[in-house]
């Protein structure tokens, strides 16, 4: 039989997904806990996240955090450093920690056959660390060799930038850390911070295949757990008119371009609108900007545009290294790019590719237990639920042209637009 | 265990079948029995480069990757210095779309001088990114040109040089595809919600009518032995010294290759491991201290590596790396230490089936070693390996006439 190679197979595109939400029971303690059945694999994580306070000393001392957090595994009251490290490896199991601007907590990954044991330990570096002095000082000239490396880096430097820009220097988010901020940590204020900074409002994701008694047995450990209760200390970011900054770098090849803006909130019902018009302007393989500043001028081995949750509200950005000194010229692109979305009518071919794109990577994104779990996370820190993913496969389906034009003509003006070009330029 | 059956077609592609009705999703995995080994001097890069082209269009499908997005998937490749392999994800009910993509890009390639000029431009740039405008980015380069004469796994597989990639024609591009992208040089591994005999009719449509190859595959020349130690100095804008000593060691399929592999879970897997507690941990040398095989098919290289604390050279660092390693390899391998190892690798093994794109790409992996059954069994091989022979292989490769030492020292 001749292959019909010119035409393609016939194909379908999901048009539902059913998500299980995870089971929700609240600890003797209050803390609630989510957990996810994940039948047939072995593999069993626990997440205990908190909401980061930037109190009066996290504001004096940026780093306080971050060093708690990467101490804690150094040794507690009944294991110190080597003993702790010896104990998680035997068991196969890894301790993470989890430290981003508005949430930190430690992660356990391990299996079902170590749980039992691991456990235990795990509970213990939420209240048992030691913060030894001699290990402090290690993990203080291990920062400080980082932070001289992402010096180094122009794609590093951008994207300190493009925080500062978006955010104020001042701001956690934007504040840039240096040698002296590493100096100025103390064991003193790590067992401050630990005590009675750290503990407040947690919430507990368990992910495996378990028996009831096992998750009883992770809920009864931490029950217990000495929670303290913050003052509100919201800190606002500050908004700027549109701006540039230019930093150039010696000896660097390639001009590092970062370009932000402050959006609307994941629950905003502008939100699945401006994401729709995201994906086809940077937001896949096939987006305009990788067509054309990658595949129509060879500029650059990647650029992308993106969105992303942080402080309540949400923020879009481009990113890209390209080609020494076209920095300014891929930026100017990047409106034109914007400009012909807004302006001119789009191909109903690429409307059938991001409608089909989108509906399968949607799909993708649950592919498993694990994954589910870390999309819950992402939509149930926003005050949402699964929920909101029927509800963006719906809109992916259906939406109009106009629908988007319109809501990128209210949010994709220049006006507070921040720009940063580093490296060659 | 994961299940897998398989078949060969009579143009010689190898299939193997993964099926996972747990999943919604399938995933189409082809490997190139190709990498940089297969290139030559002053033309090196050619495989990664020619990865980039295959996105750019076939004689019957103009774009890849809209006619992939167009049906739900997306898909990606990457090149080493053995294998080009390129993967598909996509929902289970258009896997005919991935097979249909997959087969014309092998029957017939575009090769635009359009596309052929962009894609250098883009691979230069990727060059610049992640090797040249880095500190410490160049680092590997300098190791192999260093630790190989001959082979040509003496250059990166991003390319020695940019010159390289510039100097490309349309020529060299036809050449490579036509010795190279045959179905007798591949191996198809399909997984997820997928069914077997369904599968084999549909490989079989869309791929049985490709031609064999039988073109001249360009083989890589066989490295001497290594007689001395060698050692190069690079003085760079870096923020600390940074030492890479390498030692020879034999290829993924040749006897004692394991034993290096439990070398290194013992030296670096986990913050347990011995480079951590004795190096880092426990004296101010290395800021970071890690030790890994890099797997190749022909003889290969044990690398350890690791950056400096602040004013400490790269040379002393060395010597503090020898004298823990000269311990290592007269003392007893510890029972406990073997336990833990095991212990780490059986969980490793857990958490890495959960991803059935990693499940896909193993399985292909396996069938490229010539026993896709590895998959299952190499677990048990490497485990049923005791610490003496452990310790005997660390006799046998960790000698300073087997090394290569690069000294990346900060410009002052």
């Amino acid at each position: 039989m001749r292959v019909n190679r010119s035409e393609a197979p016939a194909f379908r595109i999901p048009d539902q997904i059913n998500l299980m939400p995870p089971e929700h029971r609240t600890l003797a303690g209050g803390i609630p806990l989510y957990y996810m059945p994940s039948p047939s694999i072995e593999a069993v994580k626990i997440e205990l996240i908190f909401p980061v306070h930037y109190s009066k000393a996290v504001l004096e001392k940026p780093l306080l955090p971050f060093f708690m957090l990467h101490m804690v595994l150094e040794g507690t009251t009944e294991l110190p450093s080597e003993a702790l490290d010896d104990f998680f490896d035997f068991h196969g199991s890894e301790v993470e920690v989890i430290s981003g601007y508005e949430r930190q907590g430690l992660s356990l990954l391990t299996t079902r056959k170590h749980l039992e044991k691991v456990l235990p330990v795990f509970r213990s570096l939420f209240t048992s660390a030691t913060f030894p002095e001699k290990s402090l000082a290690r993990k203080k000239s291990q920062k400080k060799l980082s932070i001289g490396i992402q010096r180094e880096q122009t794609s590093a430097r951008a994207n300190q930038l493009i925080r500062a820009a978006l955010a104020g220097k001042s701001h956690p988010f934007g504040y840039q850390a240096t040698e002296n901020d590493v100096d100025a940590i103390s064991r003193e204020d790590l067992l401050e911070y630990y005590s009675f900074g750290f503990l407040s409002r947690p919430q507990l994701f368990v992910t495996g295949n378990l028996p009831e008694d096992s998750i009883s047995t992770i809920a009864k450990s931490f029950e217990d757990l000495p929670l303290i209760v913050p003052k509100n200390d919201y800190f606002p970011v500050s908004r700027t008119a549109r701006h540039r900054e230019v930093e150039k770098k010696d000896g660097a090849l390639q001009s590092s371009i970062r370009m932000g803006k402050w959006m609307v909130p994941m629950a905003h019902p502008d939100f699945p609108a401006l994401s729709v018009f995201n994906t086809f302007l940077g937001g896949y393989f096939g987006s305009r900007l990788i067509k054309n500043i990658r595949e129509e001028k060879g500029y650059t081995y990647g650029i992308n545009s993106f969105l992303s949750n942080l402080y309540g509200s949400n923020y879009w950005m481009v990113a890209a290294e390209v080609k020494g000194g076209h920095g300014a010229e891929v930026i100017e692109e990047v409106y034109r790019e914007i400009e012909l979305l807004t302006r001119k009518p789009i191909p109903e071919e690429e409307i059938e590719i991001v409608r089909n794109y989108l509906s399968g990577a949607l799909l993708a994104n649950f592919s498993s237990p694990f994954d589910l779990m870390g999309h819950f996370q992402q939509v149930h820190f926003q005050g949402l639920d699964l929920s909101h993913f029927s509800r963006q496969l719906d809109f992916i389906k259906n939406f109009e042209e106009k629908d988007l034009k319109a809501t990128a003509g209210k949010y994709f003006e220049a006006g507070e637009m921040q720009e940063i070009i580093a490296g060659m330029v | 265990m994961i299940n897998y059956k398989e078949f060969v077609l009579d143009n010689g592609l190898q299939v193997l079948v993964h099926e996972d009705p747990s999943s919604e999703m399938a995933v189409v995995n082809l490997l190139y029995k190709v990498g940089s080994r297969n290139e030559t001097g002053g033309k090196t890069g050619l495989a990664h480069y020619f990865e980039h082209l295959m996105f750019a269009g076939s004689e019957h499908i103009p774009g890849f990757d809209s006619a992939l997005e167009r049906a739900g998937g997306s898909s990606n490749a990457f090149t080493n210095t053995d294998i080009t392999n390129y993967y598909i994800s996509l929902p289970a009910v258009n896997l005919e779309t991935a097979l249909w993509l997959e087969s014309d890009r092998m029957l017939h390639l575009s090769l635009k001088e359009k596309h052929i000029q962009t894609q250098k431009q883009v691979v230069i740039e990727e060059f610049k990114q992640r090797y040249l405008n880095q500190p410490y980015g160049d680092a590997m380069h300098h190791v192999r040109s260093l630790a190989f004469e001959k082979h040509a796994y003496r250059w990166p597989t991003i390319g020695e040089k940019i010159e390289d990639i510039e100097q490309f024609g349309k020529n060299d591009l036809i050449d490579f595809y036509r010795n190279h992208y045959s179905p007798d040089n591949a191996v198809l591994c399909i997984a997820g919600k997928v069914d077997f005999e369904t599968v084999r009719g549909q490989v079989a449509h869309w791929f049985g009518e490709i031609p064999k190859g039988g073109h001249s595959r360009n083989m890589p020349t066989p490295e001497p032995l290594q007689n001395e130690k060698r050692s190069k100095t690079i003085v760079g804008k870096v923020p600390t010294d940074a030492l890479y000593k390498v030692y020879r060691i034999p290829g993924r399929l040749q006897q004692g290759y394991l034993a290096c592999d439990l070398i290194t879970d013992a030296l670096s897997f986990g913050r347990s491991a011995l480079l951590e507690q004795k190096l880092v941990k426990g004296s101010p040398v290395f800021a970071s201290c890690q030790a890994y095989v890099l797997g190749n098919i022909d003889p290969g290289l044990l690398v350890i590596t690791g950056k400096l604390e602040q004013g400490i050279s790269a040379e002393d660092g060395e010597k503090a790396l020898d004298a823990v390693l000269d311990e290592f390899k007269q003392e007893t391998f510890p029972e406990k230490v073997l336990q833990k190892i095991k212990n780490q690798t059986e969980a490793m093994k857990t958490y890495e089936s959960v991803s059935l794109l990693g499940r896909a790409m193993r399985l292909a992996y396996c069938g490229y070693l010539g026993n896709p059954s590895l998959i299952n069994e190499e677990y048990a091989i490497k485990m049923a390996i005791s610490g003496d022979r452990i310790q005997e292989a660390a006799n046998n490769y960790l000698r300073d006439e087997n090394a290569s030492v690069v000294y990346y020292k900060r410009q002052e």
